[in-house]
């Protein structure tokens, strides 16, 4: 029952914290071997091109350069990832890359040779002694552009790679039946991670022959890939995954690991390899913009009829995830509301792009965009009051979507949506310059993994002899807290301090794989492991415990160090007790346990009409801001932050997450796009590429609900890549608000602001520039 | 400072957490890999180009970006690191704050966080919360959103952490 | 990466002696802020880093023959810190208070951010509308520059190879008052799209005198001399003042780039004098 718990719903300073606090921690960069060697990586600086001559003699001879590897040196150069849940006619059901260019560069920043080097000067000096000559092919930039046959093919002879549908009822007969219809096409941005750690890692070989990656990963079972690449077993590939500095989805596919496994296994020495800030920009995949064409539907009083949306996400030069990021955004595009008649067809399109992928809100987030400035546009147009509009509308629990998946946990989004409104308190004032706007958005975001894919998580949890605990868990960390929130689950079952658990985490051949530190997954999946692992060894003490008090072991409890009598608190045994006779007895108190998500069949043809996804958290943010009419300057003012999160581990960790969302998804509304003109990367470091400092983003008001729905530990949902997706929406309609006009290109700069007023202005009074 | 020996490198001597360290930099060697070179890896490289903070040092009382300052321009100077502030047993007010308060996710940006805001209170004891975001606004954090650094640095500043 | 040397002069004389020798191979350091980055993205090819930090003939903030005087070697930091400003030049301390972030501002310098001569310089329009000089020096002797004749194209100036700025200094303000307005991406550290600054000397609204200086709109920073022409003798209004802002779109060739279009810059820049105009007469937003 939620009052009683001990340590779970309670604000926890996490151990890790303290050692952050100290500066104590030892991230991927920090860490050296004797003997090192230090990487760089040579990139192609063309867009789409053939590699027609590759010399790296002079770079090879420079003293002090130890290696030089290009495509010829790599075992396995080419990696090909099945596309699961693709049956029609698209492009590549398999996601072809290549480790190093061997002949074909798609995209400008491409890596083609790796060096390793004494020091980091000399591997910077090699870099600039590699000799290219290239021959330009044609190339192709905007995804509508590539969708066209005639357009230059980037792989295979289809430039779409993945298409997914929605259909549901009529929409011909529902709009025939709306009072109002809204129309706009969409655009949202290419958005860079920014974390402020960037790619780092070490590898050795070890003394029993192990390469060993030790690296800021998202994903410990790279080891596999790695192992792959070399053409060696997977026993013999180890990653020791550090805690992150930052991850967002960033770490999350191949960066610097099995580059740096190359150059170790190549030397037999060690080798450090750390992305530099305009590596991070130009080396590694984004968020897909997307173009998002969105007609909505509704009657008088307020009922949504029918919903169409073409959506086109750009893929960059490589597959990768793309088509996953797909189905988010496909099953998310109607937004977290019942709509009878749903009509979405949804592309993704290679390019010569960057290539994108995952990234903190995995394609859900740009449906925000689109979805939310719809309801906000239906709202005015039907003079009806956006949450009034929005409440009518909203999925309940037991609601089956437009992509045929019930809804099975509790959905708050009235009382999220006025939470955060209300929070704003008293509109500011503005004045004959600054127009104050205000506006929200809702949201919906799925938790956990697609459900057939089967994802499992494991933990193996040791009581030690004194009553302290070991947890040993693959689960990395990127600075979400997953390793305190796996602390405070064991600390919960077991009856235990914080500080008497410690976590071992994040080594692929030490703790037991927990799966992926990605599609919000962490505490749903590792959280359950730890605790069935933790309920596993509550047993064996409880069912020795009801043999030395004489009573059944279900009404037994762990509570404060001891073994307890839940109908008689006064009659217990202390817990170090019945842990010293359960070892007299050979029944150690540990287990391995694995949680497994329940499975539904794979999507069985491209108009989604089956389960996808766990479960969805649901939430809202609302924002008020200041709007300058004679720059477009934008000013936030306050911000609200309201989500059902089932049951917060974390208080604190909860608000931090919902807070952070506020400003990455912020800087998504307003300020953030890798630009690349014509292939070229323009805006590669962080003098360019603009995130909000603590300037940007104000006093923020996090309201926590807990609904206790959640399929996760007691009850919990996820938060991590939910409190990202409302925000940027929330701004665009603030921004309406503000200066009654929508703005639909995202993020919504000074200047398009600016320019958008003149053209409302000349408009208006029909006056020649 | 030494003269340029054979190998393109001075002799230079900076004084760190209070302790004198010894080395050898080229000309162009920055403060920020002077300092991790030795193992000083509490100072962070995020940008090398000055645009984060993640490098952020107390020099001669001012909070400076280590990657963007050279090695030898901090001879003679006393530079404090986040490892100055506290240890384990013995917790800075600030950092226990930020702990308690949650001011930190990954961690990555607090060691430069901290500095910036202990160089803030050391010059301004009670700085409003408009001081304080001004203060850190050299420092980008990318997981907090920043809302929690200025409570737990105002909780500071208020005397909570007397 | 070419060769490079480290030196630290003692004497402004021992300076002059080595850049005399040396000429542009010699860089001064300053605060220091800048050259890293430069190093490291390649536009510099060697030479020797020179810190005068050491250099007390280019310290201090002083009040000299009716002028404010502050030495190469201040940080900006100093200069908002220092009472004799904070008194005397408030302006001035307001627009630097806006200058990049606390960090930077603890290792830039004005002479810095002047020969560094970008055309979005943020110290220069604040400097230019209180028609501010730069003193220099030389094995050769000193020279007095006006700062309006110091910038010859976008990272480009009048600097001789073997020459130095030793100080900046502007006379006294004496009567009117000054306005600031910069362009930013976002609130907090930002370079500027564009900015301006202008000083007016105005009884009831009616302009005696105006000096209006602009940023990020042309190839250097520069004195609006049609605008402010314009200005003068006007007795302004709100919309006087929006009217009259519109000639400055004649005096500027912006141009794209990453941060924004020429457009932009071109059709945002009147809305800027406006703003920095009413702010020197006190009028309210």
């Amino acid at each position: 029952m939620k009052d009683s718990y001990s340590v779970i719903g309670t604000r926890i300073a996490g151990m890790d914290e303290k050692d952050k606090a100290l500066g104590n921690v030892v991230f991927a960069e920090d860490f050296t071997l004797p003997g090192m060697l230090h990487g760089k990586v040579f990139r192609a600086t063309k867009a789409s091109a053939r590699i027609k001559g590759l010399d790296v003699s002079k770079a090879r001879a420079l003293p002090g350069v130890v290696c030089v590897l290009t495509a010829e040196d790599v075992p396995n150069n080419e990696s090909v990832k099945n596309v699961v849940g693709q049956t029609t006619e698209v492009g590549l059901l398999e996601a072809k890359h290549q480790v190093l260019v061997r002949e074909r560069v798609r995209y400008w920043g491409e890596a083609i040779a790796l060096i390793a080097a004494e020091s980091p000067v000399i591997a910077r000096d090699a870099l600039k002694l590699i000799e290219v000559e290239y021959e330009d092919l044609p190339a192709v930039f905007d995804p509508l552009e590539a969708m066209k046959p005639e357009a230059p093919k980037i792989h295979g002879n289809n430039n779409v790679i993945a298409s997914w549908k929605l259909r549901k009822g009529d929409v011909e007969k529902g709009f025939a039946q709306a009072d109002a219809i809204v129309e706009n096409t969409y655009r949202t941005p290419r958005q860079e991670h920014a974390h402020i750690e960037p790619e780092s890692g070490v590898a050795w070989i070890d003394d029993m022959g192990v390469i060993n990656v030790r690296y800021a990963a998202q994903v410990i079972e790279h080891y596999r890939d790695i192992a792959t690449v070399l053409g060696v077993p997977e026993s013999r590939v180890r990653v020791i995954g550090t805690l992150m500095g930052g991850g967002f989805g960033g770490k999350e596919d191949v960066t610097v690991e099995v580059f740096l496994a190359l150059m170790a296994w190549k030397t037999g020495l060690p080798v450090k390899l750390t992305f530099t800030r305009e590596e991070m920009g130009y080396g590694r995949h984004k968020r897909h913009p997307y173009v998002l064409k969105y007609k909505t539907g509704a009657t008088k009083d307020g009922k949504l009829v029918a919903m169409e949306a073409q959506i086109v996400s750009d893929a960059g030069a490589y597959v990768y995830l793309s088509p996953w990021v797909l189905i988010y955004s496909t099953v998310h595009s109607t937004g977290p509301y019942l709509i009878p008649n749903v009509k979405v067809d949804a592309n993704s399109v290679l390019t010569n792009n960057i290539m994108t992928s995952a990234f903190r809100g995995f394609g859900g987030m740009q449906a925000v965009a689109a979805y939310e400035a719809q309801m906000d546009d239906l709202a005015e147009k039907l003079g009806m009051d956006p949450i009034e509009l929005r409440a009518k509308n909203f999925l309940k629990k037991g609601d089956i979507t437009a992509s045929y998946q019930e809804i099975t946990s509790e959905v708050w989004l009235e009382k999220c949506a006025r939470a955060a409104v209300d929070a704003l308190g008293p509109k500011s004032k503005g004045g004959k310059t600054k127009k104050i706007g205000r506006g929200f958005a809702c949201a919906w975001q799925s938790y956990g993994r697609m459900t057939y894919l089967h994802d499992t998580s494991n933990c193996w949890v040791n009581l030690e002899m004194d009553g302290s605990a070991v947890v040993r868990t693959g689960i990395p960390d990127l600075g979400g807290g997953q390793r305190e929130s796996v602390r405070a689950v064991a600390a919960e079952v077991l009856g235990l301090n914080i500080e008497e658990i410690h976590v071992i985490s994040t080594d692929s051949q030490v703790t037991p794989l927990s799966g992926t530190v990605t599609a919000t997954r962490a505490l749903y999946m590792s959280g359950n492991a730890t605790k069935l692992a933790s309920e596993n060894v509550k047993r064996i003490i409880t069912e020795k415990a009801a043999e030395i008090l004489g009573v059944a072991a279900e009404k037994l409890d762990l509570k404060d160090h001891r073994v307890v009598v839940l109908d008689d608190p006064k009659r217990s045994m202390p817990l170090v007790e019945a842990i010293k006779q359960c070892h007299f007895e050979g029944k150690v108190p540990q287990s391995l346990a694995t949680f497994r998500a329940p499975f539904t069949e794979p999507i069985s043809s491209d108009v989604i009409k089956d389960p996808v996804f766990p479960d969805f958290t649901f939430g809202a943010q609302a924002a008020e801001l200041e709007v300058d009419t004679e720059t477009g300057e934008v000013k936030v003012l306050k911000w609200a932050t309201a989500y059902d999160i089932g049951q917060a581990i974390n208080v604190n960790r909860v608000e931090g997450q919902m807070e952070g969302g506020v400003a990455q998804g912020l800087g998504f509304g307003l300020m953030e796009d890798y630009l690349e003109v014509k292939g070229v990367p323009w805006t590669w470091n962080l003098h360019d590429y603009i995130i909000p400092t603590s300037k940007d983003v104000p006093d923020i008001k996090s309201i926590v609900l807990e609904s206790g729905s959640g399929k996760g530990p007691f009850g919990a949902k996820g938060i991590g890549e939910p409190a990202i997706s409302a925000a940027g929406p929330a701004a665009a309609n603030a921004i309406k608000d503000a200066i009654g006009v929508r703005i639909t290109h995202l993020p919504i700069t000074a200047e398009r602001i600016f320019f958008a007023l003149r053209e409302a202005r000349l408009k208006a009074d029909g006056s020649v520039e | 400072m030494g003269a340029r020996n054979e190998n393109g490198l001075y002799e230079l001597c900076i004084t760190v957490n209070d302790r004198e360290i010894r080395g050898k930099v080229r000309a162009e060697t920055s403060l920020l890999d002077f300092l991790r070179d030795n193992n000083f890896t509490e100072v962070k490289r995020g940008c090398d180009t000055g645009d984060c903070g993640a490098c952020t040092v107390v020099k001669d009382g001012r909070a400076i970006l280590s990657c963007i300052t050279l090695a030898l321009q901090a001879e003679g100077s006393k530079i404090y690191t986040v490892k100055s502030l506290g240890s384990w047993d013995k917790m800075h007010p600030l950092q226990q704050a930020f702990v308690d308060y949650e001011a930190l996710q990954c961690g990555f940006c607090t060691p430069g966080m901290l500095m910036s805001a202990k160089a803030l209170l050391d010059a301004n004891p009670k700085p409003t919360r408009e001081e304080i975001r001004e203060a850190i606004s050299g420092n980008l954090c990318r997981c907090t959103g920043y809302q929690k650094i200025v409570d737990a640095i105002e909780a500071v500043a208020r005397g909570e952490y007397r | 990466m070419g060769e490079f040397r480290f030196f630290r002069p003692t004497e402004l004389k021992e300076l002059l002696d080595f850049k005399a020798r040396e000429g542009s191979r010699a860089r001064i350091l300053d605060g220091g802020s800048n050259v890293l980055v430069y190093i490291n993205e390649g536009s510099i090819a060697g030479g020797t880093l020179v810190d005068v930090k050491s250099l007390d003939a280019i310290k201090g903030i002083a009040e000299r023959d009716g002028r404010l005087e502050i030495g190469a070697g201040e940080l900006i930091a100093d200069v908002i810190d220092s009472e004799l400003i904070k008194k005397k030049a408030p302006f001035l301390r307001e627009a630097l208070q806006k200058f990049a972030n606390p960090l930077v501002r603890n290792m830039a310098t004005l002479a810095g951010n002047i020969a560094d001569s970008s055309p979005i310089g943020d110290t220069i329009p604040p400097l230019l509308v209180l028609e501010a000089e730069v003193v220099t020096a030389s094995a050769n002797g000193e020279r007095v520059i006006a700062l309006e004749e110091f910038f010859t194209g976008p990272g480009q100036n009048v600097l001789e190879e073997q020459e130095v700025i030793c100080k900046v200094r502007f006379p006294l303000p004496a009567g009117g008052k000054g306005g600031h307005v910069k362009l930013g991406l976002r609130r907090g550290t930002s370079c500027s799209v564009a900015s301006v600054a202008v000083w007016a000397v105005a009884d009831k609204n009616t302009v005696k005198d105006i000096r209006i200086a602009l940023g990020g709109v042309a190839p250097t920073a520069l004195r609006a001399r049609k605008s402010e022409a314009a200005f003068k003798g006007q007795s302004l209004d709100w919309d006087r003042i929006e009217e009259l802002s519109q000639r400055v779109m004649e005096e500027i060739s912006p141009i794209t780039d990453v941060r924004a279009s020429a457009e932009y810059r071109k059709k945002v820049c009147p809305a800027l004098l406006a703003k920095a105009v009413r702010q020197a007469l006190g009028m309210e937003e």
